[in-house]
């Protein structure tokens, strides 16, 4: 409850300093629209030019490139501070006062900022969902929205714990950032159907940078009921509770070796 | 030739610069490569699904010519777009550095094309050689770039490098004006961010402008982005006759001057703001 | 040598009582101690607490060697070579709750790495801290509600929101009661003026003001012990005046420990009662600043400014007691050092102004480098 509290204040503070620069906040989130309108207009135009892509129609597609920015722009609301993390703080020893303080280092970095470039994301990505979704030829059971649904959170909370994980390399090797940078990346896989992939990239996508599991498979349970929605739901769930405990654990044991710059 | 002499400087340490910046060229080459296949995969799906299969054409693209254009365009952007002008005028703005350059007998815009000529020879040299070279000789090998003639190759090579240097001016142009528009707005991140996005659709490095709908596709192949990095491109393809490289390096030409016409416009504009103000 | 003695069996009680292993000091280090505990010993009594413990500290730095230009760039990334630095080498020492200690050196003499280890945002290399009996580094989140820290280049404020703002995320990390804040604020603002300028955005603050709202910034949840590090510097005079007058309303009223660095001998002498002065990571005094002025006298510096006329070579400095020096790049300066209680400052003025014909004139106190190199100076001889 103390955190909850403390969650808020903080929030409410980097509301207040985004609020500071309100015009830049706008030109932010606008660019982050503009940039996912323009990948999406790319993926729309491709699949203009053939009937289908490996049997998904041109909306089911799209439903499925909407989809997967939720995940993605969730985390980016949350956890951007782990960025700053990974390429520049722990190497300006620039975590002293987050260290001085009697509140998880951890806890402060979430609280940090709150990122609403996200809600671009956001924007762009219920748009998709929605155009995309009535377009669709299939019926929708309660069964495929909850695991959307429940994909989209927990898939956030994957991420997240990558984010942490490798962010938390810097206090041991000084800076992480590219790092971070080639394992995030891989998220350009996320927006496609995982049929589209040889079977080896396949495997890692469901197994080891589990965005295919978080993505692919809720939507092709919407699609085609190709999986069990609650058995799928609570994979997602054990994954995500699994990815983050092993996160903050690896990020407990880094943080250790933070060391402020000498002089 | 004793007037650009003082640019030197400014090029030599913009070289230097890429060396200490692309250290984390590793990084670079591993999230591209996982990049370009995520493309190979995505255009290999989209051809198998197409009406005719994978030895289809699709807008004037073979499967094989996509991949073609795929790894070129990448190795093109690695090695032609090299700047880091918004930062630096954000940077200068921020500092009030700015002041200096407008007491000094020197060009502020001068000072850029010179950092960005500089940098693109150094990454010719380091990167682009090596790069170009297995690159291209991979795809001739392989049968995915087929060459006729040799000496029609090395024609258009060299005007693939013309291409290739207005390439870079229009990007430093272009930037230039973004990093203009820093006076008005301190979201020089998020500008930067816009730059990229819209260069890397508009110029066709995400996907070929062919397949672009009918009118969109004509005004874009008009704008100056598609002389930043698919006409270069289609140029080193042979997919362009001589004829067509001439219009369209004519195009870029034409394009740059504008640009550069139009970012001294705005920086005057930019600058009356700063000294009426004080800033 | 009596009361040396004396003093070292009372630092093996205090020792003692912390519950850790004693230590024999060496006999150099005896010497300094009797210096040390004749000032700030004597009053204590069993009951006060032992509330920084510092045993046998170092810290050594690693650093990698960096080739120059991009040959030596390329190099680094295949051969690591390292240098160590001894920032901090065999320090200890004891602070009693209460105390306003300045600890104190040239520039790079360690001052900054022993405080953040003491902090616990740096971990020594060897030997151990002790803030009311937990190890900081070990136990940061518990020991970082007892200690309040403010670095004097690094703000912990939020750059972009009012002071206000800071304040209230402040008061929800340190879970200050309502009650508590209310009244701390009110103490804050009287002592510092921080009501001031409350509601503007940190940014906006003069470097004073920030020093001041950091100051208040961790003073908020009552810390037992408050780490300053250069409080005052770049201040102007008011400001320091001002900053060090909350610093003794706050150790009265809530017998807070300070522990303070600073390069500022008027900060010294209005604060504290005992300094701690380390040079290339060794302490070399420990003891009431009284110690040092009976030791050195009361050195001031006159600083003349002459006219081109008159050659200062040919001048005699005033008496035997007073040291000449001439400055290399400015020729028209002549610095004059003495001592205060021995030569009277009235008259050396008379004598320089009839004599050198000085248009301008500057005195100064002591400087820290100054009196470090004087101790030094006197460790050599003893040694010899």
């Amino acid at each position: 409850m103390r955190y909850v509290k403390l969650y808020l204040t903080c929030i409410k503070r980097s509301m207040m300093s985004r609020l500071e620069y309100k015009k830049d906040s706008i030109i932010s989130i606008l660019s982050f629209l503009i940039s996912n309108a323009c990948s999406l207009g790319s993926i729309f135009f491709i699949l203009q030019a053939i009937p289908s892509l490996k049997g998904y129609t041109p909306a089911e597609v799209g439903f499925f490139y909407g989809f997967s920015m939720l995940p993605i722009a969730l985390d980016h609301l949350f956890s951007d501070e782990f960025w700053l993390v990974a390429y520049r703080r722990v190497q300006l020893g620039d975590m002293d006062r987050h260290f001085l303080r009697p509140v998880p280092v951890i806890f402060q970095m979430f609280a940090e900022t709150f990122q609403p470039d996200g809600f671009g994301e956001i924007i762009v990505g219920v748009t998709m969902i929605t155009i995309c979704g009535l377009n669709l030829q299939t019926s929708v059971s309660f069964g495929a929205i909850f695991v959307l649904i429940i994909g989209a959170i927990f898939g956030a909370i994957i991420i997240t714990s990558f984010k942490i994980a490798l962010s938390s390399l810097a206090f041991i090797f000084k800076k992480s950032g590219p790092l971070l940078q080639i394992v995030y990346n891989f998220t350009i896989y996320a927006k496609y159907p995982i049929a589209i992939y040889p079977q080896a990239i396949r495997f890692i996508l469901i197994f080891i940078l589990p965005f295919g599991l978080f993505i692919s498979l809720p939507v092709d349970t919407l699609l085609y009921g190709s999986y069990n929605p609650y058995l799928l739901s609570l994979i997602i769930v054990g994954a995500a509770i699994a990815f983050f405990a092993l996160a903050t654990l690896i990020w407990t044991l880094c943080a250790r070796r933070y060391e402020s710059t000498g002089s | 030739m004793s007037r650009l002499r003082k640019y030197k400087p400014f090029a030599r340490a913009s070289a230097i610069d890429v060396m200490a910046y692309r250290f984390n060229i590793i990084t670079w080459a591993i999230v591209t490569v996982a990049e370009v296949a995520c493309l190979i995969f995505l255009w290999l799906a989209v051809y198998q699904s197409s009406e005719g299969g994978i030895d289809s054409s699709i807008n004037g693209f073979t499967y094989k010519e996509m991949i073609v254009y795929v790894v070129l365009t990448t190795i093109f952007g690695f090695v032609t777009f090299n700047d880091d002008t918004v930062w630096f005028i954000n940077r200068d703005i921020r500092q009030g550095t700015i002041g200096n350059f407008l007491i000094k007998p020197i060009s502020y815009r001068g000072k850029f094309i010179a950092s960005n000529i500089g940098a693109f020879l150094m990454m010719s040299l380091v990167f682009g050689i090596p790069l170009y070279a297995a690159g291209l000789g991979v795809l001739i090998g392989i049968g995915y770039l087929p060459v006729a003639s040799i000496w029609d190759f090395i024609a258009h090579f060299l005007l693939f490098l013309v291409a290739s240097v207005l390439a870079c001016l229009l990007n430093g142009a272009i930037s230039y004006i973004f990093g203009i528009l820093c006076f008005y707005t301190t979201a020089a991140w998020g500008l930067n961010a816009l730059k990229t996005t819209v260069i890397a659709f508009l110029s066709g490095t995400l996907l070929p402008i062919a397949f672009f709908p009918n009118i969109f596709r004509e005004i874009v192949s008009y704008m100056p982005f598609a002389g930043m990095s698919q006409n270069p491109i289609l140029i080193l393809m042979m997919k362009y006759d001589y004829l067509e490289c001439g219009k369209v390096i004519l195009i870029s030409f034409g394009w740059w001057v504008l640009l550069e016409l139009i970012g001294k416009l705005l920086f005057n504009h930019a600058i009356k703001i700063v000294t009426v103000q004080g800033g | 040598m009596s009361v040396c003695c004396f003093v070292v069996d009372d630092f093996q009680y205090f020792q003692d009582e912390g519950h850790t292993t004693t230590k024999e000091p060496s006999t150099r280090d005896a010497s300094f101690f009797c210096l040390a505990r004749c000032g700030t010993i004597r009053n204590d009594t069993k009951g006060i607490l032992n509330m920084i413990q510092v045993q046998n500290l170092s810290k050594i730095f690693r650093k990698p060697i960096r080739g120059k230009g991009l040959v030596g760039m390329l190099a680094t990334l295949f051969s690591r070579k390292y240098t160590e630095i001894r920032a901090v080498d065999d320090v200890s020492f004891d602070i009693m709750e209460g105390e306003i200690v300045g600890y104190i050196g040239s520039n790079g003499a360690g001052k900054s790495t022993t405080i953040k280890m003491m902090c616990g945002i740096l971990t020594p290399t060897s030997g151990k801290v002790l803030i009311d009996d937990k190890e900081p580094y070990l136990k940061r989140r518990i020991v970082a509600k007892d200690i309040g820290v403010v670095f004097g280049q690094k703000s912990q404020l939020w750059w972009d929101i009012p002071l206000i703002e800071s304040f209230k995320v402040l008061k929800e990390v340190y879970q200050v009661s309502d009650s508590d804040y209310e009244e701390r604020i009110q103490f804050l603002s009287s002592v510092l003026g921080v009501d001031e300028f409350m509601n503007q955005p940190v940014r906006t603050l003069s470097l004073g003001q920030r020093m001041r709202a950091d100051l208040a910034a961790s003073m908020l949840h009552n810390p037992k012990i408050l780490f300053l590090d250069e409080p005052t510097i770049g201040m102007d005079v008011l400001v320091k005046d001002k900053i060090r007058t909350a610093i003794h309303a706050l150790n009265a009223k809530y017998h807070t420990t300070v522990v303070l660095t600073t390069h500022d001998m008027a900060d010294i002498e209005n604060l504290c009662s005992r300094i701690i002065m380390i040079e290339k990571g060794k302490i070399i005094y420990d003891g009431p600043l009284g110690n040092i002025k009976r030791r050195f006298g009361n050195i001031k510096t006159l600083t003349l400014t002459i006219p081109p006329s008159v050659d200062p070579n040919e001048v005699k400095p005033f008496s035997e007691d007073v040291m000449m020096e001439l400055d290399e790049d400015h020729k028209d300066k002549v610095m004059l050092k003495f001592d205060a209680d021995k030569v009277v400052l009235e008259h050396i003025i008379q004598y320089s102004f009839s004599q050198y014909h000085a248009i301008d004139m500057k005195i100064t106190d002591i400087s820290i480098e100054d009196v470090v190199k004087k101790i030094l100076a006197q460790q050599e001889e003893e040694h010899e």
